[in-house]
């Protein structure tokens, strides 16, 4: 399965963000975005899930047939958790269960799944509004993989998250990414290094992949350094 | 000081000149139109430095007319007392009550933090200069109010110019009250939020104010005014206090960051208050539960732990339309006259209702709540945001909206019908069907109105913000829609017949209109 973007721009007033962007996500890869600040990765994903118009570019699924990325396809996790608060964990969980159940695959028990995020028993039945930052992040993501969307897109997931959750949090994306595309935006060069696969920059509005073949984390990040500062 | 002040007053410009230019860029067609390099343009920046000096004079001026001539003037032919007696004894208890609810300095607003947290302003000099422009402009404002409406009532012109001082005076005694409680016990004030003594000192002086002179009671002129030069020789050996303050950053870095004020880590203020507020309508217990399945489990408990905005409030508003339908029906009762006179109005008074429908559907605060607690959140999922979540969402919280609101709806239109038929009745027996169900049907319209706009327009941003002018002039439309019924008199045949069809209508080519385009409007917006 790959994901295709084709000549994707996108201008705010007179500013170019995304410049003609063509490039190929591939299945079982976790490809690290980044990019300065407003270099346009949010821009960037909030595109690809249909939250703000673009001037030109599609998005194609191919697997064994092409088709257009739908928002069924994309799971989209922000960098601020948002959960309903008015519902507890297992309500939510409950909730989605319900709606999603015809298109979910080996569909779990609610409890299943909070034992596949670590999520304490007792904490179940509180209300989302008293969760911890880090559970509510825990949440978000657990939702947005039971829907087991093609894509995911993670914007900053771990920046803020304790030591322990953040090492569940990446050990459980490389236990899922074999069935996805995973794109993770970070600003944080050793996560990126040490979680993806691949390393993608986007700068003056285009996506460029890094090569790491061969070379060492130090010369991989002098390279990145070196790509994101160089004059268009 | 004077530096410091010019500094305040840029900053001040700056925001509000660019607020200025923000709004012109929120009207649907001129945002297309308009760039963001539009903040640098030279001509915008002179006419929002105009809004902007406009608005500091209306401030100065138009606030304080509305209160003289409103609070004050208008009142007096309602006593009968000597005038100049009673607008000095009005002046004397109002000023009072407004020191300590319009402090100047205890109003936690954007420009102080900017100035003195982001700007880094030395605290004393910054609050002290705008305090004393403050002071400045209460004088100036209230001289020619004083001496225009003084004229009329032939005060003398030398008392004119006592009042503007005693309230300059006041307002810097209620403020260095504020301080020495903050310096003595270290507990911080926020006017907009006034502690429980303020409200209960405020209390008995506005019944000082319009109660003493109700009964005759009103303090002669000379004495408010040796009460009034009382407060200026106090306040006299204040100002050395207020100067040499010493914590004014203390103070204000409280004020500023704490609790709702939060400045410092959220983006505007206002929403974040509303947001609070919308939180505190919930019932958070867990114990409230549903027996329900999908759409109509998540919708079930939405309802069930906002019940004080929905059921509560409308069994509330039932109640209270019953009572005041038991009462006017007791009133017919022994009172034939009165009868006469209320089958008549009843006859015609319909449109008179669509204010009242409106005002007690609870749709735009309810649309309010499902962003702020729910929607806001759910938004950012895909999933939510598919057609098919979106539609059958949309038809559960319909049918909640309606039948939370037909409760006192049904109170009303049953009320309507007994009550004409007890004043007399109609020759016309179709009016009592025709009252009724337009009573219903304005009902069922609000509640589809109002959620029907908030699916089309979803008019907030992930920050709660509201983002779209056509959401709240759509609002005003409605709202002035509404008011302007309050002067129409018709027929309730006519009337009815019509309200009926145009609700009918109107949810037939709404619901159409949100079938059709709401999975694409229905997002947050960016």
């Amino acid at each position: 399965m790959r994901l295709i973007v084709k000549d994707l721009t996108k201008k705010f007033d007179q500013k170019q963000v995304l410049t003609d962007i063509n490039f190929t996500f591939e299945q079982g890869k976790i490809y690290g975005l980044l990019g300065r600040n407003g270099a346009g990765k949010t821009t960037f994903f909030n595109c690809l899930n249909k939250d703000i118009l673009f001037d030109s570019g599609t998005f194609l699924l191919e697997d064994e047939s092409q088709k257009e990325v739908t928002l069924s396809d994309i799971g989209y996790v922000l960098s601020t958790p948002n959960v309903p608060e008015f519902l507890t964990g297992r309500e939510f969980l409950k909730f989605f269960l319900e709606i999603n159940q015809k298109e979910i695959k080996d569909l779990k028990s609610i409890d299943e799944y909070f034992d596949f995020m670590h999520i304490e028993v007792e904490d179940r039945d509180k209300l989302l509004k008293d969760y911890s930052y880090g559970m509510k992040n825990k949440m978000q993501m657990l939702v947005n993989i039971i829907a087991n969307p093609k894509i995911l897109l993670l914007d900053e997931p771990l920046t803020s998250l304790d030591v322990v959750v953040a090492e569940e949090m990446k050990q459980m994306l490389k236990s899922i990414k074999k069935d996805h595309i995973i794109i993770f935006s970070t600003h944080i060069m050793e996560l990126a290094l040490s979680l993806c696969d691949e390393i993608v920059i986007l700068n003056h509005g285009k996506l460029e992949e890094i090569d790491r073949n061969n070379i060492s984390d130090k010369e991989m990040k002098d390279k990145i350094i070196g790509a994101l500062t160089e004059e268009e | 000081m004077v530096s410091t002040f010019i500094e305040a007053f840029k900053i001040k410009n700056a925001y509000r000149t660019n607020t200025f230019i923000y709004s012109i860029k929120q009207f649907p067609i001129l945002k297309k139109l308009l760039k963001d390099t539009l903040y640098s343009n030279k001509i915008l920046k002179v006419l929002g430095t105009i809004v902007s000096v406009i608005m500091e004079l209306m401030s100065i001026f138009l606030g304080k007319f509305l209160y003289v001539w409103l609070v004050i003037f208008s009142l007096l032919p309602l006593y009968s007392v000597s005038k100049i007696d009673l607008f000095l004894h009005f002046f004397l208890f109002l000023t009072l009550a407004g020191a300590f609810m319009n402090t100047y300095m205890f109003n936690p607003t954007k420009d102080k933090y900017y100035a003195m947290f982001t700007m880094r302003l030395d605290a004393r000099m910054y609050t002290l200069s705008d305090f004393y422009y403050r002071m400045f402009t209460v004088f100036v404002g209230f001289i020619p109010l004083i001496l225009f409406f003084g004229h009329l009532i032939h005060l003398p012109l030398w008392i004119a110019f006592v009042i503007p001082v005693f309230i300059v005076s006041v307002k810097m005694l209620a403020n260095i009250y504020f301080l020495k409680k903050y310096e003595k016990y270290g507990i911080i004030t926020d006017e907009n939020h006034p502690a429980k003594g303020i409200w209960i000192f405020v209390g008995i002086c506005l019944l000082f104010t319009y109660g003493l002179p109700y009964i005759n009671i009103v303090l002669p002129w000379w004495l408010t005014l040796i009460c009034m030069s009382l407060f200026i020789l106090i306040s006299i050996f204040g100002i050395s206090y207020l100067h040499y303050f010493k914590y004014y950053r203390e103070v204000y870095k409280r004020i500023l960051t704490e609790g709702n004020m939060n400045m410092a880590s959220y983006k505007t203020n206002t929403v974040d208050v509303q947001r609070e507020q919308m939180m505190k309508q919930m019932d958070i217990h867990t114990d409230i539960t549903s027996t329900k399945h999908g759409y109509a489990y998540f919708n079930d408990l939405f309802v069930k732990r906002h019940s004080k905005l929905l059921l509560r409030s409308a069994k509330k508003t039932a109640l209270i339309s019953l009572v005041i339908i038991i009462i006017v029906s007791l009133a017919l009762w022994v009172n034939p006259p009165l009868a006469k006179m209320i089958n008549r109005a009843l006859l015609i008074a319909l449109p008179y209702f669509v204010f009242v429908m409106y005002i007690i559907n609870r749709g735009q605060v309810v649309s309010q709540a499902m962003f702020m607690n729910c929607d806001h959140s759910m938004l950012t999922y895909g999933f939510y945001r598919e057609p098919k979540v979106i539609l059958n969402l949309f038809r559960e919280r319909l049918k909640s909206v309606i039948v939370i609101n037909l409760l006192p709806a049904l109170v009303i239109a049953t009320g309507l019908v007994f009550l004409l038929y007890m004043s007399g009745g109609t020759t016309e027996w179709l009016e009592y069907p025709l009252l009724f169900f337009s009573i219903i049907a304005m009902s069922i319209f609000f509640s589809v109105h109002h959620l029907v706009m908030y699916y089309l327009l979803q008019p907030y941003n992930v920050h709660s913000e509201l983002k779209s002018s056509t959401y709240t002039v759509v609002n005003a439309i409605t709202y002035f829609a509404c008011y302007y019924m309050l002067q129409i008199k018709m027929p309730i045949f006519i009337f009815g017949l019509m309200t009926i069809i145009f609700s009918i209508l109107y949810c037939f080519i709404s619901l159409i209109l949100v079938y059709r385009f709401a999975p694409k409007t229905f997002k947050l917006r960016i």
